[in-house]
């Protein structure tokens, strides 16, 4: 972590303390959320998307601001077929896109091979309102992801412990383990699936939701958060895709950094205003969710879009 | 009787365990602050649900709340942890050794015989009929490392063996079994099981369809007032499994408490999924299966064979995960620095 961020992190804390949280709605100004209406808009989530619920987590890191049970949001075991890394080198190796190299050497990404001139930071934080289609059916790069890494030493190999004696009977009943990979329908390859438990928590500071990532690996090992990262745009990740301590859970999760959170969502609360749609509070979350996943794009979490974003006001 | 040897066996897809690392840390706490070298087996919940995506299952997931808490001496399953339509809870037992030479010297065999024998009795007293998630009780051993922060464990899943086993007349997505109006009068009832929260969290069920289409949800224990009607039975269960030609799991030892309490040679079943929270009858299975048990197997004194010892990448051998990274002091003290 560097100093800079540290010194964030410490005056952040400090700032989380001392100030009560926003109780005055400020959702179509800034683009921020109250308390209130964090917990509304997420009980609108986990009725309309069921695969999401409220959890109260760790007792010792409860939030007094927050309803006991309702702590934070989750859903788990959400596939990632694929690595978002690979699928944009493809995308790029098939003259989608173009490197542009500036001179702070950042590396972004210009789409559709048209490099645009002054592309403000706003702009790159602003998702697509259009579905993002990721191309399907191309070869998917398999990285090794077992959770140990530089940790190898402390991992015996169990290939020793491997039961030879035969307590484990064999069962004509019993399907045999192709179950541990996934199959995709119009494909022959037989994919190996990573999942994600997603969860979004209230960042009190920034008073905006914040989205968590814990990864798993095939077997449902847990991944290092830095493998994490191949799951993130790469526009996002080690910039806007940091690896902190969850607020609710123990252990070092990735997380998008809420930093530019309100002042995206104030921006697509602008553009659905200008066209004469009226957003609601309560759909707070489905437009953030929208937003998020153009960090993380191969995740396949459920935000359902397919109703009213608000109240039109024609 | 002719035919029995063209027909194919029912094969069921293992669950699979998934554990957060909450668990592993409550675990350790638990074991540093208030165990001390106590090993005698400690009750856990584990939590799972329907499928839910066409191309992954559902696993048996184990969280801190899946153990009791070290200050309070009742469990923390709190109304907030417990009934939530995606943690359905099921009883398991955790034998935590203190050597890595207990570990791998426990006799598996006879652990996972206890433990069956316990759906056996649940079966046979009529306690499955009230809680059916006593028929998914699970197993898990371990060993942890506090030295170097590092968890051996092996999970098992207990199942009753038909002998012979059961099989398989005809499966097929729910959707083609049943007709429109069928599929949807059951979808709306399975919605509505799933949304209530008295309900949704109890994974064992039965479906009637009466003549007109309409489908009702009950419990098990009535199924003898089912019995007068000419409506359709449906076993029901939550199936945490997404392939198309295999049920899950927990409908093994369903099966075997079908076949004991309510002697059915051939028994209808629905393998319950989900897309994106709701009943999915694309992805749901509707089967009919044949149980011919030789006799003397429903005998209560003698517990049928079971299997379940889970597998680790195809092979039988236990998983092991090191979480130096976050729990050893000195590496976090580094990493902070």
């Amino acid at each position: 972590m560097v100093l800079s961020q540290k010194l964030h992190e410490a005056f952040k804390g400090t700032v989380e303390r001392i100030t009560g949280p926003r109780t005055v709605s400020a959702f179509k100004e800034k683009g921020v959320l109250s308390v209130s209406e964090f917990i509304t808009a997420g009980d609108n989530l986990v009725s309309k998307c069921p695969t999401w619920s409220w959890e109260s987590g760790e007792p010792s890191k409860r939030k007094p601001y927050l309803p006991t049970e309702k702590q934070y949001l989750i859903t788990r075991n959400v596939p990632c077929l694929r690595r978002a890394a690979s699928v944009e080198e493809e995308y790029e190796a098939a003259g989608g896109e173009v490197l542009l190299d500036d001179e702070d050497n950042d590396g972004w990404l210009a789409t559709h091979g048209k490099p645009k001139e002054g592309k403000s930071e706003e702009d790159e934080n602003l998702p697509s309102m259009e579905n993002l289609e990721i191309s399907k059916n191309k070869a998917v790069k398999l990285t090794p992801s077992y959770f140990g890494g530089d940790d190898d030493e402390d991992i015996p190999d169990m290939a020793d412990y491997e039961d030879h004696d035969n307590v484990i009977e064999s069962d004509p009943a019993t399907l045999q383990p192709t179950y541990l990979v996934a199959h995709e329908p119009d494909d022959d390859n037989i994919l190996r699936t990573r999942t994600y438990d997603v969860s979004i928590t209230y960042d009190k500071y920034y008073q905006t939701p914040r989205v968590w990532l814990t990864g798993y690996d095939e077997s449902r090992m847990l991944l290092q958060p830095e493998l994490v990262l191949e799951d993130v745009s790469q526009d996002h990740a080690h910039k806007t895709v940091t690896i902190e301590d969850h607020p609710h859970l123990p252990g070092k999760h990735a997380s998008v950094h809420p930093c530019r959170h309100g002042a995206v969502m104030k921006k697509i609360i602008d553009v659905l205003m200008s066209r004469g749609v009226e957003p609601e509070v309560d759909k707070y979350l489905f437009l953030f969710l929208k937003f998020v996943a153009s960090v993380i794009p191969t995740i396949e979490y459920d935000y359902t879009m397919d109703f009213d974003l608000g109240s039109s006001s024609n | 009787m002719a035919d029995q040897g063209n027909r194919s066996l029912l094969q069921f897809a293992p669950f699979q365990s998934a554990v957060d690392e909450g668990f592993w840390h409550r675990l350790s706490s638990l074991k540093l602050n208030k165990l001390g070298i106590d090993d005698s087996p400690i009750p856990i919940t584990g939590f799972y649900a329907p499928c839910s995506h066409s191309q992954v299952s559902n696993h048996l997931t184990l969280l801190a709340e899946s153990l009791p808490d070290e200050l309070s001496e009742q469990s923390t399953l709190t109304v907030a942890s417990l009934g939530n339509r995606n943690r359905c809870s099921v009883p398991g037992i955790l034998y935590n050794t203190n050597t890595v030479e207990n570990f791998y010297s426990l006799d598996k065999m006879s652990l996972l015989k206890e433990e069956a024998k316990k759906i056996w009795e649940d079966i046979h007293t009529g306690k499955a009929m009230e809680d059916s998630s006593v028929l998914s009780r699970f197993l898990l051993i371990s060993f942890a490392d506090l030295k170097k922060w590092t968890f051996h464990y092996w999970f098992a899943f207990p199942a009753l063996l038909l002998d012979p086993p059961a099989t398989l007349v005809d499966l097929r997505p729910a959707l083609q079994y049943f007709s429109t109006e069928e599929a949807e009068s059951v979808s709306e009832a399975c919605n509505a099981w799933r949304n209530s929260s008295s309900t949704a969290d109890i994974p064992f069920f039965l479906i009637s369809v009466d003549a007109n289409s309409n489908a009702t949800i009950k419990n098990l224990k009535d199924w003898e007032t089912c019995q007068g009607d000419s409506n359709k039975l449906f076993f029901g269960f939550y199936d945490p499994c997404h392939l198309p030609n295999n049920p899950g799991w927990p409908l093994r030892n369903f099966l075997a408490l079908i076949c004991s309490r309510w002697n059915l040679n051939s028994v209808r079943f629905l393998c319950y999924r989900e897309n994106r929270g709701f009943a999915d009858l694309g992805s749901s299975l509707v089967g009919e299966t044949l149980i011919a048990v030789s006799q003397g197997w429903n005998d209560r004194q003698c517990v049928p064979n079971a299997v379940g010892w889970e597998l680790n990448k195809g092979r039988k051998m236990p998983r092991c995960i090191s979480l130096a990274r976050s729990m050893d002091p000195t590496r976090l003290a580094i990493s902070a620095a």
